[in-house]
């Protein structure tokens, strides 16, 4: 930083407030940020949340234990399968319900479809809050093949309501792996050709690189999580430290950056993809062969007690927390969304920066406002 | 766990005395229920004793059994891998209980997020001084606590507005 950086918390005459959002291209959905300015340096922000606030949590907590899970696919919005999954868990888990082997194998592959459409979205409005708006044009047209294939499946694109408490919704369409297979092949190599479109261009690298930076203390103290924390150096990914479902058998690195900074937030996402990729690979060739559902009680009436689930989505650590009273209904539905967790440290890694790094830092977190407000 | 966590599980013991009502081990998981008052002496505990370590704020959640609110601390060792279930209960009436993020600052949003669901007071959050600054998914000048078991929503009676607007 510069000299002309001021010093933080001096208020002086040339201070100016200004808000972004809640309808601001950067802001990624209806967020609100009130800044306080000292000409081009950010001095204090305080994020404004709620605006999409539908209060998720109160109407799951109204009604019988399986009827909660499309109200999941409204969380985040950008990888519906990985809330969908957690809030299953957390059910089996209050029950104690066993998935198939089949089912565990059909939920990885299909969460990790789900990890890749969503990191290319951020991979493209990442790019786009930069300045550079050709790579979103890429990204969304990858993604578009993708959710093509999710549709075919699931025969949603964006809201599944699929991964369902014992198991999935139904097996898969004939002929699905050759087709997932064959998307992959393709998929690799544009990803190789984005890599080079946007990771190593000089523009992007200077807006991110030492930008942000977020130390492995500060990361952890805030409860960070996903891509986020692996960023700062932790290696901490909970499809390896907790797995679950297929995870144990499966075969994949966790990338990890120790710079802390937006470009190692980018490059964890951008590699991340690659290992998806192997991950669905290897669900199509090792799929068992077996039900996709397991047995269900007719009447669900867990006993009283609590029981949470920890999942890898995308943007990190999704546990939702379930409190029954031995009724059909739970008492509480818990959603720990990772995005609210990230954007609530954005005051401390903002202030004292340039407003245009601000956005640079607010769109490396990838929050999701679904998820932020509930 | 392993040893040194059950040594500093007993001098916790010993330091809150009755502050402690329940203690049980589960595997990786520790549970652990602790009068309102002993809250952050066992927080403070619970994060730096050694073969604790419980360093990561994973989650923080309130509910209403009706009779009275437990607020639950879902903490872990991002070293030892192990989870404490902190649990505490309040009763309904001015129920109020520490604020903890002077100890994890990713508290912040989560005890900010338990006033504005069920009116719990935060005793000692930064923003604790301004009822409208705790607010964080609902309006500023929202009335009431909607997760509470007895709230009950004023319509305006124009479902263009929605609760609560007059006009």
């Amino acid at each position: 930083m510069t000299a002309m950086q001021p010093a933080v918390g001096a208020s002086t005459s040339s201070d100016m407030t200004i808000n972004l959002g809640p309808q601001h291209p950067s802001t990624h959905g209806v967020l609100r940020l009130m800044v306080a300015l000292d000409g081009e340096y950010v001095k204090s922000c305080r994020p404004v949340i709620g605006y999409l606030h539908r209060g998720l949590e109160r109407m799951m907590a109204s009604r019988p234990y399986r009827q909660s899970v499309p109200f999941t696919d409204r969380l985040d919005y950008c990888a519906s399968l990985n809330s969908n999954l957690a809030i299953s868990q957390a059910i089996e888990r209050i029950g104690g319900m066993a998935v198939p082997e089949r089912a565990q194998c059909l939920r990885v592959m299909l969460c990790e479809m789900n990890r890749i459409a969503s990191h290319l979205i951020f991979f493209g409005t990442y790019a786009a809050d930069i300045g550079a708006t050709t790579a979103f044009l890429y990204a969304f047209r990858e993604r578009e093949r993708l959710l093509d294939l999710l549709e075919a499946y699931t025969g949603a694109r964006l809201t599944y309501n699929w991964i369902r408490p014992g198991g999935v919704a139904s097996d898969m369409p004939e002929g699905y792996a050759a087709a997932v297979c064959t998307f992959l092949d393709g998929f690799l190599k544009e990803l190789d050709a984005y890599d080079t479109l946007l990771t190593g261009n000089p523009i992007f690298r200077v807006r991110t690189e030492g930008v942000g930076i977020i130390s492995p203390e500060k990361a952890i103290a805030y409860g960070a999580s996903g891509p986020v924390l692996r960023g700062s150096g932790v290696n901490i990914d909970l499809r390896r430290t907790e797995p679950y479902d297929a995870y144990p058998q499966m075969q994949f690195d966790v990338p990890v950056r120790t710079e802390g900074d937006c470009l190692a937030r980018y490059l964890v996402r951008v590699e991340e993809m690659r290992q998806s990729a192997r991950i669905i690979r290897q669900c199509l060739r090792e799929m068992p062969e077996g039900e996709h559902w397991g047995k269900q009680p007719k009447v669900f009436r867990p006993a009283a007690g609590e029981a949470y689930s920890r999942t890898e989505s995308p943007r990190g650590e999704l546990s939702i927390y379930l409190v029954s009273d031995g009724t059909a209904n739970p008492v509480r539905v818990r959603v720990r969304g990772p995005s609210f967790v990230h954007l609530s440290m954005l005051p401390e890694l903002v202030r004292g920066v340039k407003v245009a790094d601000m956005i640079a830092i607010l769109g490396s977190l990838d929050t999701v406002l679904g998820e932020v407000d509930r | 766990m392993s040893a040194p966590a059950e040594a500093a599980l007993d001098a916790l013991r010993k330091a809150l005395g009755d502050g402690v009502t329940a203690c049980t081990l589960d595997g990786a998981t520790l549970r652990l229920q602790v009068a309102p008052g002993s809250l952050h002496q066992a927080a403070l505990h619970l994060r730096d004793a050694d073969g604790l370590r419980f360093d990561y704020p994973a989650d923080l959640l309130a509910w209403d059994t009706g009779e009275r609110f437990v607020v639950v601390y879902r903490l872990w060792s991002t070293t030892l891998s192990h989870t404490a279930i902190l649990r505490v209960e309040l009763e309904r009436d001015g129920a109020a209980i520490a604020s903890v993020t002077d100890l994890w600052p990713g508290m912040n949003w989560h005890e900010r997020e338990v006033y504005d669901l069920y009116g719990i007071e935060i005793v000692g959050h930064p923003d604790a001084d301004d009822p409208t600054r705790m607010r964080i998914l609902l309006p500023k000048d929202w009335e009431g606590f909607p997760f509470r078991k007895d709230y009950v929503p004023v319509f305006s009676g124009d479902p263009l507005h929605g609760p609560q607007e007059t006009n």
